[in-house]
């Protein structure tokens, strides 16, 4: 024996893309000729990777970067367009828990449903039946219909009936995203003396911490490609960063020059008046300036936010019959004044927003936070206007 | 979860003996557990399920009788029993035609299932039709009885017989599933012809009249539906007693394993992209 129970060598699936009634019957017709379908969506292209026994892989991405195709792929569920894939050993997969079970059936015909969909025998089932009904935990509610169990208990019985398997590769497909903090626990302990015991383990996860904590090495997938492959730490981190910079990059203005390639309205500055400080109750003009690629007038929307995003009060230059006035051919200048900001002490966001003409799309965001000082004991994040006593 | 040993590379999948003969084992449990499945939720799941599934056929033949001796009074049935007449043919053709039905929109009912574990898709058809089967076949041994007590002149001896054309049906009823299926998750259109499709050819296939009173010049277009034959077959057996094989069987034979494999190769072509359309 290699060691290697996982080979994917330049693995690629693409996806048919049919829109209208007709593309159906076309692709009916080209898959049944033996064609493949004429319009392709690539969901993963020339992926490799290798497990051995005993080792363990966490795979990262943003949502449709091909993760759940790779795993569905490893898993067998599909077959991939391209490359080739290799597997000596049987692969237990967690792709969303519980979702091979049948609602109508009680807890323990389910378990029946999993067993016989992995192979296994009545005999090897029976002797498993107890320890299934031990990790999960859900009492008597094994006699009932999956269809009253509430999400958490659907969870634990498919980890339960998932890892009772003693798969030779384990897919964890957001396993530890879901159920309660007690049972996330269970299965971290379970999936580490699972690792202890030889076994090998492919994790998909968002959660950083887990794939840090469980896996030696992980796969950064990045539209459907190989972003990095290496050890956990160096990619997670690589991947953490990317992120953060990407966050930070969608608050700045973006440059006139990519504004120009691109054709969209866009921010172009934004400026506080007196400053990112205000005492409570003050004066706050917002001003900038913004790029109008076709030369005609754009709408601005300034909206204020608190730290956490919750909107506050969002106004737009066209709802007040208003607009930018013309500094240059392709550049307009906005102020927003106003007189007495009603915002309590704390930190706030302004978000100002590019909108065409019409008033209709909405272009870009650029974020700037101020801070508004002040002694008050008044709670919420608005001053109201109001009075005591009667009348 | 998937099964044992896999390999799989687009030039072509080995398999080993061991691992073959490990996939046969688990299908065969599947096909076991989804035929349970279909049973239960389908007819015992409810109170009123089966008693509607025996009840149906044996209402829809009390209306023909009505309409056809009392009301036409066309009393054509070669001189016999016009209840036994239909009835012998009448079942068969409505466990087809349900059988045809509920496979197509079968898969629908597995996507859970089909979107996340591997498995072969088709245990889901052959699950479907023949737990429509069995249950049919049970009403039609019923009914034979019940006319038999009625005094009906049934000839239980061709059984012999109509069991192996019940079977020849079911291989040619997979195989028309197995097509109608595949093509049912593609184009959801499938379902909605197929159901008047089948009450046109019920009504081309000598079931309510014998193939004698049809115009000469268009009995061989009658005959040539494979269901005409069976039909007539059948008639032979559980009406006449007789039961010497005729040169036509094996043709019939040879036309369901067509179909079957015909359908079966849509199904292995379209069940590698049913995950992106279900």
């Amino acid at each position: 024996m290699t060691g290697s129970l996982l080979k994917l060598d330049r693995v690629g699936k693409d996806y048919a893309k049919v829109d209208a009634r007709g593309g159906r019957l076309r692709l009916v017709w080209d898959l049944l000729a033996g064609r493949s379908a004429a319009r392709v969506f690539r969901a993963l292209d020339g992926v490799s990777l290798e497990l051995k026994r005993g080792e363990s892989l966490g795979i990262i991405g943003e949502n449709g970067a091909g993760k759940s195709t790779l795993l569905k792929i490893i898993a067998g569920v599909i077959e991939p367009t391209r490359g080739t894939l290799s597997v000596d050993g049987r692969v237990g997969a967690l792709l969303e828990l519980g979702s091979g079970f049948h609602p109508d059936y009680t807890g323990l015909a389910n378990i029946e449903l999993a067993a016989a969909l992995l192979g296994l025998s009545a005999r090897e089932i029976a002797a498993k039946r107890d320890e299934i009904i031990a990790f999960a935990d859900i009492g008597e509610h094994i006699h009932d219909p999956i269809k009253h169990y509430s999400s958490g208990m659907i969870v634990r019985l498919g980890f339960a009936v998932a890892t009772a398997l003693a798969p030779d590769v384990l897919i964890t497909d957001e396993v530890l995203a879901v159920g309660d903090e007690s049972f996330q626990k269970k299965c971290v302990a379970w999936l580490e003396r699972y690792l202890g015991d030889g076994g090998t383990l492919l994790l998909c996860s968002h959660g950083m911490y887990h794939v840090q904590k469980l896996c030696r090495d992980a796969l950064w997938l990045r539209q459907g490609r190989t972003e990095r492959y290496g050890p956990a730490a160096e990619v997670t981190q690589a991947y953490l960063a990317f992120h953060e910079e990407k966050a930070a990059q969608a608050k700045r203005p973006i440059a006139e020059t990519t504004a120009i390639a691109a054709g969209v309205y866009a921010i172009q500055s934004l400026e506080f008046e007196p400053g990112d400080s205000m005492a409570d109750g003050g004066l706050l003009r917002i001003s900038g300036d913004v790029f109008s690629p076709d030369g005609r007038t754009p709408n601005v929307l300034i909206g204020i936010v608190r730290a956490d995003g919750t909107p506050i009060y969002g106004v737009a230059t066209d709802m007040d019959g208003v607009s930018p006035s013309g500094i240059a051919e392709h550049r307009f200048a906005f102020v927003l004044t106003l007189p007495r900001v009603g915002l309590l002490p704390g930190k706030y966001l302004v978000r100002a927003h590019a909108l065409d003409p019409e008033g209709v799309r909405l272009f870009d965001c650029v974020e700037r936070s101020f801070v508004v000082t002040g002694t008050t004991r008044e709670m919420g994040f608005v001053r109201l206007p109001h009075r005591w006593g009667s009348g | 979860m998937t099964g044992a040993s896999r390999s799989v590379s687009i030039h072509g999948s080995n398999r080993t003996a061991a691992s073959r003969r490990a996939a046969g084992a688990r299908d065969r449990a599947l096909f076991a557990n989804f035929f349970h499945r279909e049973l239960t939720t389908r007819y015992l799941g409810s109170a009123t399920g089966l008693a509607w599934a025996l009840l149906h056929p044996l209402a829809l033949l009390a209306v023909y009788h009505f309409v056809f001796t009392t009301v036409f009074r066309t009393g054509g049935s070669d001189g016999r029993s016009f209840l036994l007449f239909v009835a012998v043919a009448l079942w068969p053709w409505l466990a087809v035609q349900e059988a045809l039905v509920r496979a197509t929109v079968s898969l629908g009912g597995y996507s859970g299932l089909i979107r996340k574990v591997a498995f072969p898709h088709e245990i889901v058809i052959y699950a479907s039709i023949g737990a429509t089967l069995a249950l049919q076949f049970a009403g039609y041994l019923g009914v034979l009885a019940a006319l038999a007590a009625f005094g009906e002149p049934v000839r239980f001896e061709g059984l012999l017989l109509a069991v192996p054309l019940w079977f020849v049906l079911a291989i040619a009823v997979a195989g028309l599933s197995l097509m109608l299926a595949a093509l049912q998750v593609f184009i959801r259109d499938v379902e909605h012809v197929l159901v008047p499709l089948l009450m046109i050819t019920m009504y081309l296939t000598p079931i309510l009249y014998p193939l004698s009173l049809v115009p000469a010049a268009m009995r061989p277009w009658v005959a040539a539906n494979p269901f005409s034959w069976l039909v007539a077959r059948l008639r032979d057996a559980l009406l006449e007693g007789n039961l010497a094989a005729r040169p036509g069987d094996a043709v019939a034979l040879a036309v369901a394993i067509a179909l079957f494999f015909g359908g079966r190769w849509v199904f292995r072509r379209l069940s590698p992209h049913f995950e992106d359309f279900l």
